[in-house]
């Protein structure tokens, strides 16, 4: 298993993925309405109060995203179970590092072209200005989801194989990524409403490191959870 | 030695409250006292009723 | 397994129940009363000690689901089960404490101290794994994942820890340490030995109990078979 070899496969099952993913588009539509109900309901919660929106809009995009990665990881997997695919794979024989890079790769994305989704509505309901600009908030929008998207896909595995697993997925998931939660919403509020006392940092470090941990652990513990 | 650093800090968080020391409280101290040996004697309880070879055991769920 | 080691756990259970009842005494009337915080700090003697055995637990926890990704044997994976639900009831009425303790000195249950935040999250991480076991009927695929879940939560709790203490402390100023009377290390440390005592008596007592439930699920009367996923 030397790297190129492992590069490779991720690369041809994240396109067969990104590509499954497209000739259903009808789920990926349902996934972008889910997140707009989501972000449209918060406001309701919270009245209309411009100025409290605007200020936990940060909190509420994550939010969005975090419930929206729960239905899009479990249907990553569920997918592959429908005709044994998930074992087709396995015994083909690919290395499972590859199916946990391409399938946590592919949440990754589409959890960031979810957000960029969200980010114009956002500024249209909740009355947000970008005070540093575009590009620091999308390089959060990118951490943060590959943050969710690591340890989700390795419980999002495990979770499918186990009764109620519908339940199982956020129970497991929701208390592991409050870090990533918590890092991720401070430095997009940072830089929705300015950084004055360069804070940025340290979340920003914080979310890197979360990264960091979670997708090694992913890559050591990922083959473990599909063998058989 | 974690305790003992919330020990000082008591003392220290007092002192920022004010210079006289907090009155009474007793309910809070016998009421957290109660809830400790209550609950580690009903998991002692607990531990009994699941133990080994007990008649009729195995028609429980194993957990 | 014939239980020879009977009369020792019972042993470690009476050690641990004797040292309960001296540390409640030392706690309750023995150590004197706090020079600024009068008797409400007499909370801490069950409290502090509940919450280092769920760290303990969570430690052990790791350790065994390490062992057993690395070697599969039923001993590590019942050790695994055992040491989770018992750090678990000592975390949640540690927890319990944690919010009565709060009451009379910051003046709400919760305050979102980062101790008690990060307790919180473990907790509910550690209930998610109990769960996990509970949803799972296959012994050996129940096994493998609970320990890389196991792994993966003890993992989560420094990255918990740093981040809900900036979160706080962004607002707040860590206090500096003050010297504390001599009697009340005493106290804390024997009501901490009591309740390691009692912690080990109930792994062990939990552990039995695990091991007894793998052998009626693989249906094997004496011979205990080790699970076959061994290979590395």
């Amino acid at each position: 298993m030397n790297a190129p070899g492992l590069l490779r496969t991720t690369w041809i099952l994240l396109r067969k993925d990104l590509l499954l993913e497209w000739r259903t588009r009808a789920r990926l539509n349902a996934l972008i309405f889910f997140a707009l109900a989501t972000l449209l309901l918060f406001s309701f919660a919270l009245g209309p109060d411009t100025t409290l929106l605007a200020r936990h809009g940060g909190g509420y995009l994550w939010l969005a995203l975090l419930f929206a990665s729960v239905l899009s990881l479990g249907e990553s997997f569920r997918v592959e179970q429908e005709n044994l695919c998930l074992d087709g794979l396995r015994l083909s024989p690919t290395d499972p590092q590859a199916i946990f890079l391409s399938k946590a790769l592919g949440n990754a994305l589409l959890l960031v072209f979810l957000g960029l989704t969200l980010l114009p509505v956002m500024i249209a309901i909740y009355g947000i200005e970008l005070k540093m600009g575009l590009a620091p908030l999308l390089g959060i929008l990118t951490l943060g989801c590959t943050a969710l998207s690591a340890p989700g896909v390795v419980y999002s595995a495990i979770a499918n194989h186990a009764r109620a697993k519908d339940v199982l997925l956020p129970l497991l998931l929701f208390p592991l990524v409050i870090p990533a939660l918590l890092a991720a919403v401070k430095a997009t509020t940072l830089v929705l409403q300015g950084d004055p006392m360069a804070q940025l940092g340290s979340w920003v470090g914080l979310l890197s490191a979360f990264n960091l941990i979670y997708w090694g652990l992913g890559l050591v513990l990922f083959p473990r959870v599909i063998e058989d | 030695m974690n305790g003992l650093m919330l020990l000082a800090q008591v003392a220290d968080a007092a002192e920022r409250v004010g210079s006289g020391r907090i009155q009474g409280g007793w309910e809070f101290v016998w009421a957290s006292y109660a809830i400790a040996y209550l609950s580690m004697a009903l998991y002692a309880l607990s531990l009994w009723w699941r133990r080994p070879g007990r008649a009729g055991r195995s028609e429980e769920k194993p957990s | 397994m014939d239980d020879k080691w009977r009369n020792l756990r019972l042993g470690l259970g009476a050690l641990g129940l004797i040292l309960v009842v001296v540390g409640a005494w030392m706690g309750l009337f023995w150590a004197p009363a706090d020079r600024e915080m009068g008797d409400v700090y007499r909370i801490i003697y069950t409290h502090v000690p509940a919450m280092w055995m769920t760290l303990i637990g969570g430690f052990i926890n790791f350790v065994a689901c390490v062992a057993y990704l690395i070697r599969a044997s039923w001993k590590a994976d019942s050790l695994a089960e055992a040491s989770a639900e018992v750090g678990l009831m000592f975390g949640v009425y540690g927890l319990v404490l944690g919010m009565l303790w709060g009451k009379p000195t910051w003046g709400v249950y919760w305050d979102w101290d980062p101790r008690l935040t990060s307790m919180a999250v473990l907790l509910v991480a550690y209930m998610g794994y109990m769960t996990l076991r509970r949803f799972i009927e296959d012994p050996e695929k129940r096994a493998v994942w609970s320990a890389v879940v196991g792994i993966i939560a003890f993992m989560d709790i420094p990255i918990v820890w740093f981040s809900v203490r900036w979160w706080r402390s962004l607002h707040q100023e860590q206090s500096t340490p003050q010297t504390v009377h001599p009697d009340m290390t005493l106290a804390l440390r024997v009501n901490a030995f009591a309740l390691l005592f009692v912690f080990l008596a109930f792994l062990w007592s939990r552990y039995r109990i695990a091991m007894a439930n793998r052998k009626e699920e693989l249906a094997l009367p004496e011979a205990l078979g080790e699970p076959t996923a061994a290979a590395g």
